[in-house]
């Protein structure tokens, strides 16, 4: 059962402490994506799971053995590094058998895995070409393949796309969870890039500032973010932010910034603890659509329109609402001009609520 | 590369010119009247030299030795030094000085070292290593393995700093992933360090070459002037600059262009080889 399990995981780097007590249980044969800004400390969590990194204080246990003191070379791990680290002076045959090698396997055997790998990957002829002589997707692929050879219990990726332009990293993100599908080895992966989270995780773990924000399935943190900070940063363009107080007059109201809006009896209920009080609320762009005449106007919002963005499957409009700015997402026939006033529309249950002091959800 | 190539060549062209046809003549300041073209009379008669022979051969084993101790003893130091540890200061003092120091002081103070100019109780124990070793050896070993000693001390510590370049110059990522690969760190060096240092190692053993080819400093401040001692370079100085034999000393040193010519290509086709990118 190649399970990974975190328990209180600590790192400090002399006063910087990179990584605040990370409790984490990975399932055998889980995807499970770190995802955060740069410092957030998931770098630094994934190569104490290697070993490269000392672990502070804390367990981690790979399998049914805890690691904390056992060299990397044991852990029966396999890592794909974002620059790739391929061997400039061995072929790609000879940089995907280094593991084996180091390891006294049986040339046969080598031969086996590497051409199996290779099948999979579908680089059975580059094996004579070094890396020099590869473009950046092929690389990637020998890095992926030099850990597939090993079977290891757990495979780390740490950012492996990153290095790769935005049309390769599309592709290379559909494979990988094609390889997973096919592999079912247990994986951690890193990355800055929500959308490759998304995509990619069985379960997403967000991270800022060392410590873990949330912890779920990726609709799970879009539609029910724990934080202000999962909620900005899950879903782009991100969730549209306004500081309101909630008055009531008949009904609960948001009002802020200009605007004032009714709250969705949905949500009413638990806010109602909040009256009179400051909270931000929170839209999503999606949720933000062109009024039309049946909408009523307690769910709308007059807006001025300050910068269209065609993308051609959808329009972006950037407007400024009141006080504030809003981005909203919209179906592609809808005509708005800049300096346009138009009306938007919510979507009443989809809002959300975030208690200004700790940004907690409500 | 075409201006700065213009410029080196430039520079060099003229003294290399003159050398060329200086060694064509019978370019001496003992001779009456002006120098006579005399063609490749010189270098005829440098190879029937045995004393040429014996120089070269002198001077091959000094480079054997002095490289191969100099490369040891520069990536160890670059080893040292490539990681954050507490020794790194006093290991970087060590491994710079030498180096850094003003060859002409160093040399002297070596000099003294291995001659002492006082009569005392250690002039006496170097006298008697130097009998000792000559004894064993035979004569002119103690002298040879002090200048070996000088180069080495000195080079080695240009050779360290040299590959700790290059050793910097290698991603982490490389070195890591060895870790996740190989307990022993032995297995990583042969099997990562030392073929990724290789490029590097062989321009540091080129220059080691071309010193030893022409150690003029340590040859000749080291023995006193006293032994010209049969490397090529160092006797090509004393026949032009001492005895005035400039054609004569012009070929000596000509000489070793093929050789080093041919220890570059070797070289660099050994640590470096260019692969033909094929499909």
């Amino acid at each position: 059962m190649a399970q990974v399990m975190m328990k209180d995981l600590n790192k400090k780097y002399d006063e910087v402490h990179a990584v605040k007590d990370v409790n984490l249980h990975i399932r055998d044969k889980e995807f499970v994506v770190l995802v955060g800004p740069s410092g957030c400390g998931k770098s630094t969590t994934l190569r104490m799971v290697a070993g490269l990194e000392e672990i502070t204080s804390g367990e981690i246990t790979i399998g049914d053995r805890i690691v904390n003191d056992l060299p990397p070379k044991d852990r029966d791990i396999a890592m794909v590094f974002q620059n790739y680290a391929l061997y400039p002076h061995m072929t790609v045959y000879d940089n995907m058998a280094f593991g084996l090698k180091m390891r006294k396997f049986p040339k046969p055997e080598i031969q086996k895995r590497v051409q199996d790998a290779a099948e999979i990957l579908g680089i059975q002829e580059l094996l004579k070409r070094k890396p020099r002589q590869l473009s950046g997707g092929q690389r990637q692929r020998v890095a992926v393949g030099r850990a597939i050879v090993r079977h290891p219990q757990v495979f780390l990726f740490d950012e492996p796309l990153s290095n790769l332009d935005a049309k390769l990293r599309v592709q290379m993100r559909v494979e990988l969870k094609r390889l997973h599908d096919r592999l079912e080895t247990t994986a951690v992966y890193v990355t800055h890039d929500q959308v490759e989270a998304m995509t990619l995780g069985d379960r997403v773990v967000v991270m800022k500032d060392g410590w873990i924000q949330q912890v779920g399935e990726p609709l799970d943190l879009y539609s029910r973010p724990a934080n202000k900070f999962v909620a900005g940063f899950i879903g782009s363009p991100a969730m549209n932010f306004i500081d309101v107080s909630l008055t009531d007059a008949g009904g609960l109201w948001a009002e802020g910034q200009g605007l004032r809006v009714k709250v969705a009896p949905a949500h009413a209920t638990r806010l109602s603890a909040y009256k009179g009080q400051k909270v931000t609320l929170g839209l999503r762009p999606e949720d933000l659509r062109v009024a039309s005449g049946g909408d009523p106007a307690e769910y709308t919002i007059d807006a001025v329109v300050d910068v269209v963005e065609p993308l051609g499957s959808e329009i972006l409009l950037d407007l400024r609402a009141g006080q504030t700015t809003l981005v909203a997402r919209v179906e592609p026939a809808v005509r708005a001009k800049v300096h346009e006033t138009i009306k938007l529309a919510l979507v009443p249950d989809r809002a959300r609520f975030f208690d200004t002091k700790t940004e907690l959800a409500i | 590369m075409a201006p700065a190539g213009a410029l080196v060549l430039g520079i060099l062209a003229y003294p290399v010119a003159w050398e060329i046809w200086a060694s064509l003549t019978d370019f001496s300041s003992r001779a009456e009247g002006g120098p006579v073209f005399v063609g490749l009379a010189n270098y005829g008669r440098l190879l029937g030299d045995a004393w040429f022979w014996k120089a070269l051969a002198t001077t091959l084993g000094y480079l054997a030795v002095t490289t191969a101790a100099k490369l040891v003893l520069g990536v160890g130091m670059a080893l040292l030094l490539a990681r954050p540890s507490r020794l790194r200061a006093l290991v970087f003092l060590a491994v710079f000085l030498p180096w850094a120091y003003p060859g002409g002081i160093t040399v002297i103070a070596w000099y003294w070292m291995l001659n002492p100019p006082l009569i005392t109780s250690y002039s006496v124990f170097m006298g008697n290593v130097k009998h000792a070793v000559d004894g064993v050896l035979g004569a002119g070993a103690w002298a040879f393995l002090s200048v070996v000693l000088f180069n080495v001390w000195r080079g080695g510590s240009f050779t360290a700093v040299f590959l700790l370049a290059g050793l910097n110059a290698i991603p982490t990522e490389l070195f890591e992933y060895a870790r996740l690969e190989s307990r022993s760190a032995w297995q990583r060096f042969r099997a990562v360090t030392l073929p990724l240092l290789a490029p590097y190692m062989a321009l540091a053993v080129f220059l080691s070459f071309t010193t030893a080819f022409a150690d003029l400093g340590n040859v000749w401040m080291l023995t006193g002037g006293r032994i010209i001692f049969p490397v090529v370079g160092t006797y090509a100085y004393w026949l032009a600059v001492k005895s005035g034999q400039l054609a004569e000393a012009a070929t000596w040193t000509l000489s070793l262009v093929p050789l080093l010519a041919l220890g570059l290509v070797v070289l660099f086709r050994w640590f470096d080889p260019r692969e033909e990118t094929g499909a």
